[in-house]
């Protein structure tokens, strides 16, 4: 099938990529790992180490500062509040004039953090020329491409040789029935049997075997059957190629961006939402990926976003194209889906439907249940992914915590379930929880209006 | 209640016609065995052989199987910058005024991802509170018409706007004389701009530039006999919340009088039995919503109402100055009338909906008598509606007409070339102008005109109005315009050199608008009043002294008098495009796609009209003739037209020369495709009467003088209810008047079915139904939330607002003139309507029980009685149609509510044959792809779609659907609940229906709750359930209909009934 083919032209650029970011997060643990993530959590919305952006360039900022007249310890006041700063230090006061904005106020970061920081910012130089490495780390990706082909050519080994025995079988058939005809007595063109008589013969010579066989064979063919046709359309797997190769695990697994920044509507609406484009540009504006192997990609979100680089920090042309996603997670028109129930009511993780998106690669795709059973705190499904039968599985075996006072809207449910007749409580509690089916998460127009 | 009843489907079978009889044995043909049948020797020469059928079944399958196969890449396309206030999948609500030149409102619209899908009225700002018509909620659909004009026209030829521009400007200044034609103005922006050319053009005493407002239907004689009663030219503000007799004269003002929208909400204030009750009294020639409601209704000719005023004037001391006449069919509701207002008082109110100023003169008189003037009407917050001067515009008109007319003629949401009697003349004339219309579609008008520049649709531009001059309203786009069409208001500003084109984006009428709120309210937040689309304005009291004024030109009497009237969906045919509204039932003669005359049936046996109708069987057509002028339409009869009057809606015959207009506005052939008349253009729906209007005194009347004569040919009708009453049959419609309910115990009206059951000792006894049942309770009715709905028969109006508002919520398909006819329309929510007969003291309840005759009862009474009742499903806790689905498609859940699983149903139909309310459809067909429907049904084009609510599935052919109680919205309060970690609090949810009802008849809301409104409401002693004694349960109740009448017949009759069960109860 389709989803096959591309899964398989992927793997390649999988390798390369798992690589990759195997090198570049080699790099990063040699620098401070302090001054790194304060750096990215605080500072790197508008600063780079090398280049000028919404913010000057931090590269041996402290020696710009010292050089350049400013007051001992005055570049410390001046990340606390640089207003202060920019008060009682004419260099700080002149530092105060860039454009376009002003910088914020970090109170909480202490001299130590800040040094950390700017130590780490110092090593940049260095570490931007390492990544030379890259292309010769490579190599072991390929030797992971080819076991993905020794691995596809192994079932063609195993029909090539299942054609040659039935060669053989048949060739040492025909030679047998030969030397038969030849041995017998009896004269030519007499009694000679067909294919099909000697066929039939042996069968009811072996007629009690014959038959189990063949009872066997009708009802695993049936079997077959239905479970395919129950597989129709069924997609667990399913990896579309996309037109930006987009790293969920360098985004939601080395940055620690939370899910929930990028796919913001995911507590509010139906849809978790594809992230727009001004998202992307949030962290994108600096993160231009200059020099990198994937610098072509983010030029892709600049081509969309309309963001022109050629000129100094860059500004936005208004020439904006939408990026077109292929989508991965499809349902049918008659399937109602609410995001948010689920993870804001549900208290649901994404990684429970979604698998761990910290460790996936290049794009996402639908998790097989079997991957799904993996992770922590999941219910054990057997049914394929996105099928009617996956979700009732899990809601016939989730259990919703009523009457706990967390929420109010459950303890009114508890409350009506404890002042009618207590039997039909009793009953759902029999096996220790009240399910969502229980309350009603199996009937029809929950999802089907 | 030991009654033995017959039942029969139809006159037919009680009359048991030969011809009846003969179908009645074919309906299940088996007296050919199979043997006959296979030895049927054509049998083996029919083309398709059985190997044949075969194979292509089996193609088929394999086909089906492989197509399933695929999986389509679907695509995902993100914002690439997300506006703020856009949640995908979340909906956006804007605060919003409708105006057309006709309908007002505040409103509320509801976009899903840039896309209006849903409009209704503003329950917390605006003095409309809620209110709105089928023709509001039902607009939203206009801004998706493949017709409207996507930019600037000249000589019919696509322009752009710059060139357009140039060529305007340079026609108005070089004119010797400018004329703007425009329906009502009511933005004070646009005034101002107005005023602003005014200026510019004319100088100082020049009369280059003239104002002409025209309205479609003429409400200028009030201002006019406000001029001469209080010398000044308004339409005064009118309370009828706080009138406790109410009597009209002509005017339907619950559905198309003036401001229907604040009226219908102010009228259902009134209607609470348990609360101060109104008396309403009508006086009118055709049943009109309004009329239908009436605690008593007069049947009178347009000529007769002076002289009913004159009575009523007279009886309360005055002296009307002509003589009174009150025919026999009013004498009752007058002298009723005469009581009542002696009674109340100054809590009185008196409306005339005629266009003759000397009626309108007496009404005042009247009022003026009651010392109403103050009270009940105010002369302060006066409506700023209707300003069209018709002397004025008759003047205009001749002067186009004969030539003498201005250079340049702009006009503006007006269409005079179908509106004006003389519409053709006026259009002849047309070519010696140059004309410019701001229409957005090339009608009747605009394709005559030289340039069109078309407006934005309503809900694509800024704007702002004052239709009452206490209140200031803003209407804000609530999409940006989809195409290149520029706002009325730039386009005057553009052309008067006061502003540049904007294009697209354009801020014009915006800055404009923002400018001319500053100017009026200095200290006003504009901000603040777009949030809440209005802000009140204080207003000086108005010293206006009434003075005495001669009633003449009074209308005058004819053997025929026609009157001309508008219909709840269509109106005066601004919307006659509009797919949704021409398939909305008329409230009284639930005809669909069609205007017809209506008059009495007594007349029309008598004259040999057939009377009834079905599918099969249509109406005879009939030719009338008023000024010279003819139309032949179908003749229908309506019980309570007066009796030498006929009636005719106005708003058909759109397109006659087959204008693009919409293709829904004409007729289509049975299997799609419009039907072409003899001229090869479209054919119309019904016919244009405008040209019937009558002009006395210089202003438009619309009842005139006609001849009728009966023509060949017999023509189909798409009605939803063929039937007329409802036979006595108390269990589905209970009505009391409010002595009764007032002093009676809940026995004597509203008793409980009861059945007959063996006791311990053996006896039969009466028990409750309540007390049967086949089934065990559902095991959680009691528990989690159980969804109800309340319907007040007292409240209910019967306008079809709600109709138009399931069918937008629900996506429920336009099927077209042809399939209603055959009983396949869709509604959700259908409104049926009982006249009551002579054989009843009230609509259900048997006047004679012992002579009862149901043959006669067939018939309803000449001027009847009327009960509107709205029938959806009843969410059955104990449902047939679910125990019958072979495939569960249809299950109940533990809220209460009867699900439908479209794509496990498998169109088997037994549970819609099982239906006791028959509120089950039928999907015959794929509306939204299948050829029959390409001109009606608008999910068939990919921009009429944009309409669709994407949380209701778009249901296929092949599969049965109802009403959900809109369980998407249930969800969607149950959510926001959870997520919140608060209860659902009461009125928090609302069913579309419910929403939109503008006198709040119906109310839903969780039953479980015992503090709730609905749980309230059901256990009133008014609420009952239909056809209770089936034992199904349902979660719909109904309240009886109280109408404050006296009614001796049934007084009588209900509090005799009432013994007898109570004595039956205690045997």
């Amino acid at each position: 099938m389709k989803i096959s083919n591309i899964q398989f032209l992927k793997r390649y650029h999988v390798a390369s990529w798992l690589v990759l970011f195997f090198a570049i997060s080699m790099i990063s643990f040699d620098a401070s790992g302090q001054g790194e993530a304060l750096f990215k959590s605080k500072c790197a919305t508008c600063h780079q180490p090398l280049k000028n952006s919404t913010g000057p360039k931090l590269y041996q900022v402290r020696d710009k500062w010292a050089s350049g007249g400013a007051k001992e310890g005055s570049i410390y006041t001046w990340v606390n509040n640089w207003q202060t700063a920019a008060a009682s230090d004419p260099y700080a006061a002149e530092v105060s004039k860039w454009s376009p904005t002003a910088m914020s106020a970090f109170p909480d970061l202490k001299k130590e953090d800040i040094d950390a920081i700017f130590d780490w910012v110092d090593t940049q130089q260095e570490a931007t020329n390492n990544t030379g490495g890259t292309a010769e780390e490579m190599t072991p990706g390929s030797k992971e491409g080819e076991e993905g082909e020794e691995e596809g050519s192994l079932s063609w080994i195993w029909i090539v040789m299942g054609v040659v025995f039935l060669v053989i079988i048949l060739a040492v058939g025909g030679v047998r029935r030969q030397l038969k005809i030849v041995t017998s007595d009896e004269s030519e063109g007499q009694d000679r049997l067909t294919y099909a008589e000697e066929f039939r013969a042996w069968a009811w010579k072996y007629r009690l075997y014959v038959g189990l066989a063949t009872l066997v064979l009708v009802i695993s063919t049936v079997v077959t059957l239905f479970q395919g046709l129950y597989r129709i359309n069924v997609v667990e797997d399913y990896q579309p190629s996309q037109p930006i190769a987009f790293p969920h695990d360098r985004h939601a697994g080395v940055n620690g961006i939370d899910c929930k920044y990028c796919h913001n509507s995911v507590t509010k609406s139906k849809s978790a939402g594809i992230p727009s484009v001004n998202v992307c540009m949030n962290c994108h504006k600096q993160i231009n990926g200059e020099g990198k192997p994937f610098a072509g990609e983010i030029k892709k979100i600049y081509e969309a976003a309309g963001w022109d680089v050629s000129s100094g920090a860059g500004k936005y042309t208004g020439k904006t194209k939408p990026i077109v996603w292929n989508k991965v997670h499809v349902l049918p028109d008659h399937v109602y889906f609410n995001h948010s129930q689920h993870v804001v009511v549900g208290g649901i993780d994404c990684k429970q439907c979604h698998g761990d998106m910290t460790k996936m690669n290049e794009t996402v795709k639908v998790q097989p249940v079997e991957e799904l059973n993996k992770i922590e705190g999941n219910i054990k499904l057997t049914k394929p992914t996105l099928t009617m039968g996956w979700c009732i599985e899990c809601h016939g075996a989730k259990d919703v915590a009523l009457g706990n006072g967390k929420n109010a809207y459950y303890d009114e449910i508890h409350r009506r379930l404890m002042n009618n007749d207590k039997t039909l409580y009793r009953k759902y509690l029999k096996d220790g929880k009240v399910t969502v089916s229980e309350l009603g998460g199996w009937e029809c127009a929950k999802c089907h209006y | 209640m030991g009654l033995t009843r017959k039942y029969w489907k139809g006159i037919e079978e009680l009359k048991e016609t030969p011809e009846f009889i003969k179908h009645k044995e074919q309906e299940f043909p088996s007296q050919q065995t199979i043997e006959q049948f296979l030895a049927d020797e054509n049998l083996a020469e029919t083309s398709t052989a059985r190997r044949d059928f075969l194979k292509f079944l089996g193609f088929s399958v394999a086909a089906a199987t492989l197509a399933a196969c695929e999986a389509p890449v679907t695509k995902a396309v993100p914002y690439v910058v997300k506006p703020e206030n856009v949640t995908p999948g979340m909906p956006t609500w804007y605060a919003s005024t409708y105006y057309d030149g006709n309908s007002y409102a505040s409103i509320l619209v509801k976009t899903r991802e840039g896309r209006p899908i849903f409009i209704k009225g503003n329950h917390e700002y605006g003095f409309t509170k809620g209110g709105t018509n089928p023709q509001i909620v039902a607009s939203v659909l206009g801004l998706y018409d493949r017709e409207r004009l996507t930019g600037p026209k000249a000589n019919k030829k696509d322009v752009s706007w710059s060139s357009v521009d140039k060529e305007i400007s340079s026609a108005i200044k070089s004119a010797k004389k400018v004329t703007l034609l425009s329906n009502t103005v009511i933005s004070p922006s646009m005034k101002r701009a107005i005023a602003e050319m005014t200026t510019a053009l004319n100088g100082e005493g020049g009369s280059k530039f003239e104002f002409v407002q025209y309205d479609a239907v003429s409400y200028s004689a009030i201002r006019e006999a406000n001029l001469k009663n209080f010398g000044a030219e308004i339409i005064p503000g009118y309370d009828f919340s706080k009138a406790k007799t109410i009597v009209s004269l002509d005017a339907d003002f619950l559905s198309s009088w003036l401001l229907p929208t604040e009226f219908a909400v102010q009228y259902g204030q009134t209607r609470n039995p348990e609360g101060n009750m109104s008396k309403h009294f009508q006086f009118e020639s055709v049943m009109t919503v309004t009329g239908s409601n009436a605690d008593y209704r007069g049947m009178a000719k347009p000529s007769e109402l002076a002289g009913i005023l004159a009575f009523l004037i007279n009886g309360l001391g005055g002296n009307a100055g002509i003589p009174v006449a009150v025919p026999a069919s009013s004498k009752l509701a007058a002298e009723e009338a005469l009581k009542s207002l002696k009674k109340t008082g100054k809590d009185s109110l008196v409306v005339c909906g005629s266009n003759n100023v000397g009626l309108q003169i007496l009404t005042n008189k009247l009022n003026d008598r009651l010392k109403s003037y103050g009270n009940t009407i105010d002369l302060t917050n006066t409506i700023e509606l209707f300003y069209g001067n018709d002397k004025k515009v008759q003047k205009f008109v001749k002067d186009v007409v004969s030539g003498k007319g201005p250079d340049v003629l702009l006009m503006l949401g007006v269409n005079p070339v179908y509106t004006l009697p003389n519409g053709d003349d006026f259009g002849k004339a047309l070519s010696k102008i140059t004309t410019v219309s701001f229409a957005s579609h090339e009608d009747e008008t605009a394709s005559l005109c030289k340039y069109i520049c078309p407006d934005h649709h309503a809900l694509e531009a800024w704007n702002d109005y004052q239709a009452k001059k206490g209140q200031y309203a803003i209407a804000q786009p609530t999409i940006r315009p989809l195409h290149d069409t520029a706002s009325a208001l730039e386009s005057l500003l553009v052309w008067g050199g006061k502003a540049k084109r904007g294009g697209k984006d354009s801020a014009v009428a915006y800055d404009y608008i923002a400018s001319t709120f500053k100017l009026n309210a200095p200290t006003g937040d504009f901000a603040f009043t777009t949030h809440n689309s209005c802000m009140d304005v204080t207003l000086a009291p108005a010293t206006l002294i009434f003075t005495d004024a001669t009633a003449s030109n009074l209308p005058k009497a004819s053997d025929l008098e026609v009157s001309l009237y508008q219909k709840a969906g269509i109106g005066t045919g601004l919307h006659a495009n509009n797919p949704w509204l021409q398939e909305l039932p008329d409230p009284i003669t639930k005809v669909t796609w069609d205007n017809y005359i209506t008059m009495n049936p007594v007349t029309m046996e008598k004259d040999g009209y057939v009377t009834t109708y079905d599918q099969e069987h249509g109406l005879n057509t009939a030719t009338v003739t008023v000024n010279g002028k003819t139309v032949t339409l179908p003749v229908y009869p309506m019980p309570g037209q007066a009796i030498g009057t006929i009636g005719i809606a106005l708003g058909y015959g759109r397109g006659a020369n087959g204008e693009k207009i919409g293709k829904a506005a004409y007729q289509t052939k049975e299997y799609g495709g419009h039907d072409l008349g003899e001229n090869g253009k479209p054919k119309t729906i019904g016919a244009n009467v405008f040209s019937f209007a009558s002009t006395v005194n210089g202003n438009y009347e619309y009842s005139n003088s006609a001849k009728i004569a009966k023509a060949e040919g017999v023509y189909p009708i798409a009605a939803t209810q063929i039937h007329h009453t409802v036979m006595g049959r108390h269990s589905i419609v209970r009505e009391t008047t409010l002595d009764i309910f007032a002093n009676r115990d809940k026995e004597a009206y509203n008793p409980a079915h009861k059945l007959e059951k063996l006791n311990q000792e053996g006896h039969h006894e009466e028990r409750p139904v309540s007390e049967f049942d086949l089934w065990d309770a559902h095991p959680v009715e009691k528990i989690g939330h159980r969804w109800g709905m309340t319907i007040d028969l007292s409240s209910c109006i019967g306008c079809g607002t709600c109709l138009v508002a399931c069918q937008a919520e629900n996506n429920v398909p336009v099927v077209g003139k042809d399939e209603v006819r055959r009983g396949r329309e869709m509604h959700w929510l259908r409104i049926d309507r009982y006249f009551s007969t002579e054989e009843e003291a009230a609509v259900g309840t048997k006047k004679d029980k012992d002579n009862f005759s149901y043959d006669k009862a067939e018939h309803a009474a000449e001027n009847p009685k009327v009960v509107h009742m709205p029938m959806l499903c009843h969410h059955c806790n104990h449902a047939p149609c679910e125990t019958v689905c072979p495939v569960a498609a249809t299950t109940h859940s533990n809220e209460g509510l009867n699900q439908m699983a479209y794509n496990r149903c498998i169109g088997t139909r037994y549970c819609a044959n099982n239906c006791p309310y028959k509120v089950r459809r039928f999907n015959w067909f794929n509306y939204p792809s299948y050829k029959k429907f390409v001109e009606v049904n608008p999910a068939q084009d990919d921009l009429g779609r944009m309409v669709l609510n994407p949380d209701v599935t778009v249901r296929t052919r092949g599969v049965m659907e109802k009403c959900s109680l809109c369980v998407q919205r249930i969800q969607a309060t149950k959510l926001v609940a959870k997520k919140e970690a608060r209860v659902v609090a009461d009125g928090e949810f609302a069913t579309a229906c419910s929403d939109a009802c503008p006198t709040n008849a119906i109310i839903v809301g969780d039953w479980n709750d015992i503090k709730s409104n609905i749980r309230k409401s059901s256990e009133d002693k008014r609420a009952y359930q239909a056809l209770e004694e089936v034992g199904v349960k349902p979660n719909i109740w109904y309240k009886v209909k109280v109408r404050n009448e006296d009614n001796n017949l049934l007084d009588k009759l209900q509090v005799a009934e009432a013994k007898v069960e109570h004595k039956k109860s205690h045997h």
